[in-house]
């Protein structure tokens, strides 16, 4: 299996408010996060693929088959949605094991299950606690724990991290890792970069309804030639390794932000970093570390929106 | 398989209905509607009004009871079943297991009848019963009375429900929309004369009530529709509405409230 979920020419609209526009983008195996600002159509496409909109225009297709309306396909799917809200009179307990039995569980297997479940999250000490009385993080990851208790194929998890505090943001990425180890595919939603990339480097973009770039981050940077890719080497000649480097053609710019440092930009990495070990031996000057500061998402994003 | 797998889910639904409908605070407000009936059979009975009997008691009872109590009950539980599921964004978890939309309404329903009927029931049976002692003649002699006014409060329940429940499907606001067709639409139609009442729910209630109660006042209520063509009649029409509401709701697209 390549794709767990793809998109083709897909567009949703609200009356006169595009939520989808040609959207196109393949969602593979593992973890993947959607990441796109606030109102870029994260949500839409979400609502899309558990079949609680259907597009008006292209074709989307979770493992294979349309999610409007198919009733099967849900035991494959486990949805945790953006907004806190759970039926507050129920305990944790209580709520896992109604949506567990909704599966067609019995009784003592979705209480199980249930109980398994809060404890990945790390809910087991408040399970018995109405869910009303629970923080947001506790809210995020009671979300969690119904949307993975059933051991679904897939997750779809929107915004899984809004609100939540440093502990439970720590336990839900872990959790998330943990289910993708054990071969469940990921697809999560994010506007907050850094949260997405500590654990998958497969990324969809969006923004303003359209998938804008996907793929590896290190391949979609890659992609961005009219936007330089920067290289900060740790040197202690930096003017000297400057005079050595601006003969390549790429390279665009040279800094010296510090008495230790050169700050580079090629159009070019891939040749830069072929040719510099040359250009290093021939000089005999020295090197101590490379590092390319803006190979982040956030740098990715931020190039591609404009 | 497929059927405990349906009952398992027809339990939770209905259950977490249930828990909606009758373990909020609105559930005191609607159990003090439900209960006008017994309260005003203990008033009249403590201020020792002598005109009080079973005929009385039909009087009143049907402006009372059938037209105010039983609409604003089933409007307010009947309206909310699924409208604050949507409004309160819970719903994607009941729509994202493997249950069809169409279940998700027929066991709300079922959890709606359930909820109304508690409400509605024990109120019309004390107040009978503080009749008949009050009168009395002994609490069997008056059974017709009863018999008849439980049959439409259940049957009244499941049609108005039905159509409420439709509002609430089609209106982002039911309640006004729910208020104008209980108490505008019902009292205007229902009063007008000729064929025009047969358009009103109320009509076929009063019809079968005048076709189960043997002796007072419902008897003169002019109708050519007997008892069990209205019965008929109002089970159908709740059926299919349902059924309407159903199919309306399967086509329904859910995008998230801010």
């Amino acid at each position: 299996m390549t794709a767990v979920a793809e998109a083709a020419g897909v567009s949703k609209w609200y009356g006169e408010v595009l939520g989808l526009n040609a959207f196109t983008a393949s969602f593979g195996t593992g973890i993947t996060g959607l990441v796109g600002p606030n109102g870029a159509g994260k949500s839409t496409l979400f609502k899309l693929l558990i079949g609680q909109l259907h597009a008006n225009q292209g074709t989307l297709r979770l493992f294979g088959e349309n999610p409007w309306n198919n009733v099967p396909l849900m035991r494959r799917l486990g949805y945790c949605p953006e907004h806190n809200q759970l039926y507050g009179w129920l305990t944790g307990q209580r709520f896992v094991e109604a949506l567990l039995r909704l599966d067609g569980m019995s009784t003592k297997k979705a209480s199980t299950a249930a109980t398994a479940a809060l404890k990945v999250v790390g809910l087991s000490g408040a399970a018995h606690r109405p869910t009303r009385t629970y923080s947001r993080g506790m809210r995020q990851r009671a979300k969690l724990a119904q949307a993975l208790a059933h051991d679904p194929d897939v997750l779809i998890l929107d915004e899984p991290l809004s609100g939540a505090d440093p502990m439970a943001r720590v336990q839900i990425l872990r959790t998330i890792s943990e289910f993708a180890k054990d071969g469940g595919h990921v697809i999560m939603s994010t506007h907050v970069l850094y949260e997405v990339e500590r654990i998958t480097q497969n990324i969809v973009l969006i923004h303003n309804g359209k998938a804008i770039a996907s793929g590896d981050i290190h391949a979609i940077r890659a992609l961005i030639d009219e936007h330089p890719h920067a290289v900060r080497i740790e040197t202690s000649h930096p003017r000297q390794l400057a005079q050595a480097l601006a003969r390549m053609d790429h390279v665009v710019s040279l800094e010296v932000p510090s008495e230790d440092t050169l700050l580079i930009r090629t159009r070019k990495p891939d040749a830069f970093y072929k040719e510099l070990p040359g250009i290093v031996a021939d000089t005999r000057l020295d090197v101590r570390a490379l590092e390319s500061p803006d190979d982040s998402l956030e740098a990715v994003f931020r190039y591609l929106v404009g | 398989m497929g059927v405990t797998e349906s009952m398992r889910r027809l339990w939770v639904i209905t259950s977490l209905t249930l828990r909606y409908l009758l373990g909020t605070r609105r559930v005191i407000a609607m159990l003090f509607l439900s209960a006008i009936p017994f309260i005003l059979a203990l008033a009249l009975a403590a201020a020792r009004v002598t005109a009080f009997n079973s005929d009385l008691f039909q009087v009143l009872m049907i402006p009372l009871f059938l037209q105010v109590v039983l609409i604003f009950v089933t409007l307010v539980n009947a309206t909310t079943l699924i409208r604050e599921e949507i409004d309160d964004n819970t719903l994607p978890y009941l729509l994202t297991r493997p249950i069809s939309k169409p279940a998700v309404v027929m066991y709300k329903y079922i959890g709606y009848l359930v909820a109304v009927l508690v409400l509605l029931v024990p109120p019309i049976v004390l107040a009978y019963g503080v009749t008949e002692a009050y009168q009395g003649t002994g609490l069997t002699s008056d059974l017709d009375v009863l018999g008849g006014f439980l049959v439409t409060t259940v049957i009244g329940s499941a049609a108005y429900g039905a159509v409420f429940l439709f509002i609430s499907v089609i209106f982002r606001k039911p309640l006004a929309v729910g208020l104008l067709f209980g108490f505008v639409w019902e009292s205007i139609v229902g009063s007008i004369p000729g064929d025009v009442p047969k358009l009103s729910l109320i009509h076929y209630l009063k019809s079968v009530l005048k076709g189960m109660i043997a002796i007072g006042p419902m008897t003169t209520y002019r109708s050519d529709i007997s008892a069990e063509t209205a019965l008929l009649t109002l089970v159908g029409f709740s059926a299919a509405l349902i059924v309407l509401t159903m199919m309306v709701f399967q086509q329904m697209e859910f995008r998230q409230k801010a």
